[in-house]
C-alpha cells in the first residue's frame, strides 16, 4: 500500500449521519433493499410499466382534483358558475381542469393496457389469482371515478349523461330501483345527486382505490413478478436485473410520456362546457364519456330493445362478462403462459378489443343519424 | 433433507471441511450449491453443486468422488453473490430451511456495475424533478388568484353633510357596498364611516400642513384630499384589530372616538390618546359637492401595523 | 449457449423500427407539448393520424412533407408541425443508432458498424419518403373502394330495412376489416423492405465473439454515458430551461384553438340536409311556379295593352327552378381517429 497517499476523508457527511441515525432505529437500509432490490426475472421491460403509470396518473388526478376543489363548489346553484370561473378567470385554471379531464381518459386507456398486458402474459394464473381479482375491483373503481366525476360541472352534457346512466342502472333486477334512488338521492336528479356524486368521487372512491391499490401491490410483491412468458433459462438469467433502478427508470419514462400526452391533449381540446343543466334537454342528445360509448351503442341494437332487452344489454351481458373475467384464473388452470400457445385466450382478447372498438366508432358515426 | 450449516462435509476418502454457506437459485427456489470451507478463515472455500452431493444426513454431507476431485471444484467467489437480506425473493422461507444470512442468491451480472446503478438512479431523480417542475409555477399562480385582487376605487355616496350639526364631532354614516366575489352572485354589505366637520385646528392636526395623496396599486395618483376642505371621513375599522369604534364622551379626555374591543381612544383628529392602537385613524378620500352630498372611496387598511397598508 | 437468431426481414425491420419509434417519442413529445402551448400547432380532427406520423418519424420525416404537398392532405395548422418533424431528425438518428446496436449485439451477434444510426436513418427516411405516400394512396383507395362496396351492398332492397345501429356496426366492420387486411399487408411489405435495408448494413459486419451474458451487458452499458455528471447536468439544465419557456408561453386564460386559422377561402360549408333542402326546393319550386303564373298573366295582360300601344319591354322573368337537392354524403363527422 502506498504510504504517501492522502488520508481519505472518513468522516461521514451530515446527511449520512442522519441516515445512519434513522437506519439504526428503523432498519432503513434493509427496508430499502427489500423494497427496491427485487430481481425481475428476464429483466425490466417496458411492457411492465402500466401499473406504475396508473399509480402516477392517480396521484396526478388527486393533486389536480384537490387544486380544483379550491374553487369548485358542489351545489346546484354554484357548480356551473364555479367551474366556468376556474376555466375563464383563475390563472391556468383551464389547464389544470384540462389536465384532470384528459387524465381520466389516460387512466382508462392505461387500465385497458395494464389489464391486457396481465392477461396476455398469463399473469393471472396461479399463484396470482387474488391480484387479478383485486385488479378487477380497481377497474370498477376507475370506471366509477369517470362516471361520478362527469356530473360535477353540472352542464347539459354532465347532467343528461348521468341521468341516462343512472336510469340504465335502474334496470338491475331487485336492487335497481333502490340503487338508482340511492345514487340520485331521490326520484329525480338534483342537488342530492350532486352532493352524493361529489362525496363518492372525492372521498369514497379515492379511499377505496388507495386501500385496494395497496393490497394489489402487496399481493404482487408476495407472489413476485411473473416475468416473460418465453425464453431459455440462460436468456432469463442473463437479462435479470433489479426493480431499482432499471424498472423504476422505465416506469418514470412511461410516466413522462403519459404526462406529456395529457398536457398536449389539454392544449388540443380545452374543456368547454355546454349551457347549464336544465330539466329540459332541448336539442341536446345525451351521450356518456367515450369509454362508455360502446355500451351506449350496444343498447341501441334491436335485440336489446324493450325492458328485458335493456336489462340484458345493460346489466346481464356486462355482468356476465365481468363474472367471466373474475372466474378466469379458476377456469384457466393450465400453467402455460406463452400467449402464442394459448389460442383461445389470444382470439378472445382480439375479439373483445375489436368489439369494443367497433361499437365505440359506431357510436360516433351514429351521431349524424340523430339530427 | 436440506444440508445444515456447520455440517461436516466428507468425500469418499476424507473429511474436507464444513458447510459454510448455501446458495439458492432464485427462479426455482432450490438450493443449487453449498459452500464448503476448512479450518483457517482464509483457506480456499469451494462451491459444490448439489449434483456432487451424494447424501445429506443430520450432521454430515457426503460428496461423490475423492478429495482430489473436490480440490478441482471452482473456488467460491463471494462478489458474485448477495445475501437474502439484500434482495427480495418471494416465498423464500417456504422452501429454504437454513438460517438466513448465510443463504446467498446470485448477484445479477447487469447489476454489478455501480456506475450503471448510480446513473439510472440519478437519471430517475432528474426526470422526476422535471415532471413536477412545469406544474410548479402554474399551480402557484392558480392558488394565488384571489389573494391580491385589484382595488375597486369607485366613489360611493354615503349621505349629506346636512346630517352634521356640530363641528369637531364624529357622525356615523352608514352605507352599502356591492361586492362580487369570484363566481358568487353580487352581494351588498353594510359598512360605515365616521365623518367630521373639522375646525382649522383639528384640520392642522390631521394634515400637518400637507395635502393627503392617495395612490392606486401602480403608484399613480388617485385622489388628493385638500388640506383646507373641512370634511374628514375616517374608515370605520379601528387600526388596532379592525373592530368598529364609537364616538363617546370620556370621563377625562372629553369627546373622543372609543373602540370597545380593546379600549383604543382617539381624539377628533384621529390621533391616538390611549390604548393599544399602533397608528392614528385612517382618513379616506372624500368629496363634498356644493349641495352637501358626500362621496368617499371605500378603503380598508391592514390592522395592527404602524405603517398604513391598504388591503381593500 | 443460445444461438444466433435467424430473423426474417420483416421481423428484423420490426425489431428495429418499433423500439426506435418509441425511444424517440418522449423527447419529441416534450417539444410537441411546448409548441402546442405556444399555439404554433393546431390539429383539428387530425390528431390520431398526425400523432401516428410523428411516432414514425424514422420513416415518415420526409414522407410527411411529400404527403402534405403531394397528396394535399392537411395534417394541421401552424409552423410548429413542420418544425417538429425537422427537430425529430437528430433524435431519430440517435434512437435508431441505439436500438440497432442493441439488435446487432443481442440478436444478430454482430459487431455494430460505425455510424450505424446515421446510415440507417438515411436509408429509412428515404425508403419512407417513397413507400409511405404509396401506402397512403393505395390504402386510401382500398378504403374508399371497401366503403363504397359495403354501402352499395347495404343499400340493396333486401337490406334496406336494417335498423340504423346494426347497419352502422355492420358497415364499419365490413369495410374496416377489408381495409385492415390491406393495411396489414402493406405494413408487412414496408417492414420487410426496412429489414432488407438493415441486412445490407449487417452484411459487412463482423461477428461479435462475446458470450451471451457479455453481449447483454454490452448493450445494457451502451445506455450508460461515459461522463454521467455531464450528461445528467446537461439534461436537467435543458429540462429546466424548457420548463421556464413553458411557463412563459402557457396561456393564462383558456385558449380557443378552434377559432384559430380558418383560411378565408375555405369557408366551412353548412352541413347539407337532404330532406330539408328537398322540401325547401319543392316549396321554392311551387312558389316559383306561382310567381311564373302571375308574371305570365301580367305579361299577357301587358301584351294585350302594349299591343294596343307600343312594344313590350318587360322581359318575362322565368324563375329558374331551384337546383334539386342532390343528397350528397354528409361531409361532417369523419370517424374520429380512424379517418385518413
Amino acid at each position: 500500500m502506498d504510504t504517501t497517499t492522502q488520508p481519505t476523508n472518513t468522516q461521514p457527511s451530515a446527511i449520512e449521519k442522519v441516515f445512519a441515525f434513522v437506519d439504526e432505529r428503523v432498519g432503513l437500509k434493509t427496508l430499502q433493499a427489500k423494497m427496491l432490490n427485487e430481481p425481475v426475472p428476464g429483466g425490466s421491460r417496458w411492457a411492465y410499466v402500466f401499473g406504475s403509470v396508473l399509480l402516477f396518473i392517480f396521484i396526478m388526478q388527486a393533486v389536480t382534483g384537490i387544486l380544483l376543489m379550491f374553487y369548485y363548489v358542489p351545489t346546484a346553484d354554484h357548480a356551473y358558475a364555479s367551474t366556468q370561473y376556474i376555466i375563464h378567470s383563475v390563472d391556468y385554471g383551464w389547464f389544470l381542469l384540462g389536465y384532470h379531464f384528459w387524465g381520466s381518459t389516460a387512466m382508462v386507456v392505461c387500465v385497458f393496457a395494464h389489464m391486457s398486458q396481465v392477461f396476455l402474459w398469463g399473469a393471472y394464473k396461479k399463484p396470482r389469482e387474488l391480484i387479478w381479482l383485486v385488479g378487477l375491483a380497481l377497474f370498477g373503481i376507475v370506471m366509477g371515478f369517470g362516471f361520478t366525476g362527469y356530473l360535477l360541472p353540472w352542464d347539459q352534457r354532465a347532467y343528461w349523461a348521468t341521468t341516462v346512466g343512472v336510469e340504465i342502472m335502474d334496470k338491475t333486477p331487485l336492487l335497481g330501483d333502490f340503487m338508482a334512488r340511492f345514487l340520485k338521492g331521490g326520484a329525480t336528479p338534483g342537488q342530492m345527486t350532486l352532493s352524493r356524486f361529489f362525496v363518492i368521487h372525492v372521498m369514497v372512491l379515492p379511499a377505496a382505490l388507495m386501500g385496494l391499490a395497496g393490497l394489489h401491490v402487496f399481493l404482487f410483491r408476495k407472489a413476485g413478478p411473473a416475468g416473460p412468458f418465453r425464453g431459455t433459462v440462460e436468456e432469463i438469467k442473463a437479462k435479470t436485473d433489479y426493480f431499482f433502478p432499471r424498472q423504476i427508470w422505465k416506469d418514470i419514462v412511461g410516466m413522462v410520456l403519459v404526462f406529456l400526452c395529457i398536457c398536449s391533449l389539454a392544449f388540443w381540446e380545452p374543456v368547454v362546457l355546454l349551457e347549464e343543466a336544465t330539466p329540459d334537454p332541448g336539442d341536446y342528445h345525451p351521450e356518456p364519456e367515450w369509454y362508455f360509448l360502446f355500451l351506449f351503442q350496444l343498447l341501441r341494437l334491436k335485440i336489446f330493445a324493450g325492458e328485458f332487452g335493456q336489462f340484458l344489454g345493460a346489466i346481464a351481458l356486462p355482468g356476465a362478462f365481468m363474472a367471466l373475467l373474475a372466474a378466469l384464473p379458476f377456469i384457466d388452470r393450465s400453467p402455460e403462459r406463452n400467449i402464442f400457445k394459448r389460442p383461445i385466450a389470444l382470439i378472445g382478447w382480439i375479439v373483445v378489443m375489436a368489439s369494443i372498438l367497433i361499437f365505440t366508432v359506431a357510436a360516433i358515426i351514429n351521431r349524424e343519424f340523430l339530427e | 433433507m436440506q444440508p445444515k450449516l456447520k455440517s461436516k462435509v466428507r468425500c469418499s476418502d476424507s473429511e474436507v471441511g464444513e458447510v459454510r454457506r448455501v446458495i439458492m437459485d432464485p427462479l426455482s427456489h432450490e438450493i443449487s450449491h453449498i459452500v464448503v470451507g476448512a479450518g483457517a478463515a482464509d483457506s480456499v472455500e469451494r462451491q459444490v453443486p448439489m449434483g456432487q452431493v451424494q447424501g445429506v444426513a443430520e450432521e454430515v454431507v457426503t460428496l461423490r468422488g475423492t478429495s482430489a476431485e473436490y480440490a478441482t471444484l471452482p473456488a467460491f467467489k463471494r462478489d458474485e453473490y448477495v445475501t437474502t437480506h439484500e434482495v427480495e425473493i418471494a416465498h423464500l422461507e417456504d422452501r429454504i430451511h437454513v438460517t438466513p444470512g448465510e443463504v446467498l442468491v446470485p448477484f445479477p451480472e447487469l447489476e454489478r456495475s455501480v456506475k450503471r446503478r448510480t446513473f439510472f438512479a440519478n437519471f430517475t431523480h432528474a426526470i422526476g424533478f422535471l415532471i413536477g417542475l412545469p406544474l410548479a409555477f402554474p399551480v402557484l399562480r392558480y392558488l394565488m388568484k384571489p389573494m391580491y385582487s385589484p382595488f375597486d376605487n369607485q366613489w360611493l355616496k354615503i349621505g349629506n353633510s346636512g346630517k352634521i350639526k356640530q363641528d369637531d364631532v364624529g357622525v356615523q354614516f352608514k352605507y352599502k357596498r356591492k361586492i362580487k366575489e369570484a363566481y358568487m352572485p353580487e352581494q351588498e354589505i353594510d359598512k360605515n364611516v365616521w365623518v367630521l366637520k373639522a375646525t382649522p385646528k383639528v384640520l392642522e392636526s390631521i394634515y400637518q400642513g400637507k395635502d393627503m395623496e392617495f395612490r392606486d396599486a401602480t403608484g399613480k395618483a388617485l385622489w388628493t384630499n385638500k388640506k383646507d376642505v373641512p370634511y374628514i371621513a375616517f374608515s370605520g375599522k379601528c387600526p388596532h384589530l379592525g373592530c368598529g369604534f364609537k364616538w363617546r364622551t370620556h370621563k377625562t379626555l372629553g369627546q373622543v372616538f372609543l373602540c370597545p374591543c380593546h379600549l383604543s381612544i382617539y381624539d377628533a383628529a384621529g390621533k391616538v390618546l390611549d390604548g393599544p392602537a399602533p397608528r392614528a385613524l385612517d382618513p379616506l378620500p372624500i368629496k363634498v359637492t356644493a349641495a352637501g352630498e358626500i362621496t368617499i372611496i371605500d378603503m380598508e387598511f391592514k390592522a395592527g401595523t404602524k405603517a398604513q397598508v391598504r388591503i381593500v | 449457449m443460445t444461438g444466433r437468431e435467424t430473423m426474417s426481414s420483416f421481423k428484423l425491420g420490426l425489431s428495429i423500427l418499433w423500439p426506435a419509434c418509441w425511444t424517440a417519442l418522449p423527447i419529441k413529445m416534450a417539444f410537441a407539448m411546448l409548441f402546442m402551448a405556444m399555439g404554433t400547432i393546431h390539429l383539428e380532427t387530425k390528431l390520431g393520424i398526425t400523432f401516428l406520423m410523428l411516432l414514425m418519424t424514422p420513416v415518415s420525416v420526409f414522407a410527411f412533407f411529400v404527403i402534405s404537398l403531394g397528396v394535399g392532405f392537411h395534417f394541421g395548422e401552424g409552423t410548429g408541425l413542420p418544425l417538429l418533424f425537422l427537430l425529430s431528425i437528430p433524435i431519430d438518428i440517435w434512437s435508431l443508432g441505439l436500438v440497432a446496436r442493441t439488435v446487432f449485439l443481442e440478436r444478430l451477434r454482430l459487431e455494430p458498424p460505425a455510424s450505424l444510426g446515421v446510415g440507417l436513418w438515411v436509408r429509412f427516411a428515404v425508403a419512407g419518403a417513397i413507400y409511405l405516400p404509396f401506402l397512403w394512396v393505395v390504402q386510401g383507395g382500398a378504403t374508399d373502394l371497401a366503403r363504397s362496396i359495403t354501402k352499395s351492398i347495404l343499400d340493396m332492397d333486401m337490406l334496406k330495412a336494417m335498423p340504423v345501429a346494426e347497419r352502422i356496426g355492420l358497415e364499419f366492420t365490413a369495410w374496416g376489416s377489408a381495409s385492415l387486411v390491406v393495411l396489414v399487408a402493406l405494413t408487412f411489405v414496408g417492414l420487410s423492405i426496412l429489414g432488407k435495408l438493415v441486412e445490407g448494413r449487417a452484411a459487412a459486419a463482423k461477428p461479435a465473439g462475446d458470450t451471451y451474458q457479455d453481449l447483454i451487458s454490452r448493450w445494457d452499458m451502451i445506455r450508460v454515458p461515459a461522463d454521467q455528471s455531464l450528461m445528467l447536468t446537461a439534461f436537467t439544465a435543458a429540462g429546466a430551461v424548457l420548463s421556464l419557456l413553458f411557463w412563459a408561453v402557457l396561456p393564462v386564460s383558456t385558449p380557443h384553438p378552434h377559432e384559430c386559422c380558418k383560411p378565408p377561402t375555405e369557408a366551412v360549408a353548412p352541413s347539407f340536409d337532404a330532406q330539408k333542402s328537398l322540401s325547401k326546393g319543392e316549396k321554392a319550386f311551387k312558389d316559383a311556379e306561382l310567381k311564373i303564373a302571375a308574371i305570365e298573366q301580367r305579361a299577357a295582360e301587358d301584351e294585350k295593352e302594349k299591343q294596343k300601344g307600343g312594344k313590350d319591354k318587360a322581359g318575362v322573368k322565368e324563375g329558374s327552378p331551384k337546383s334539386d337537392g342532390k343528397p350528397s354524403q354528409s361531409a361532417a363527422g369523419k370517424p374520429a381517429g380512424s379517418g385518413k
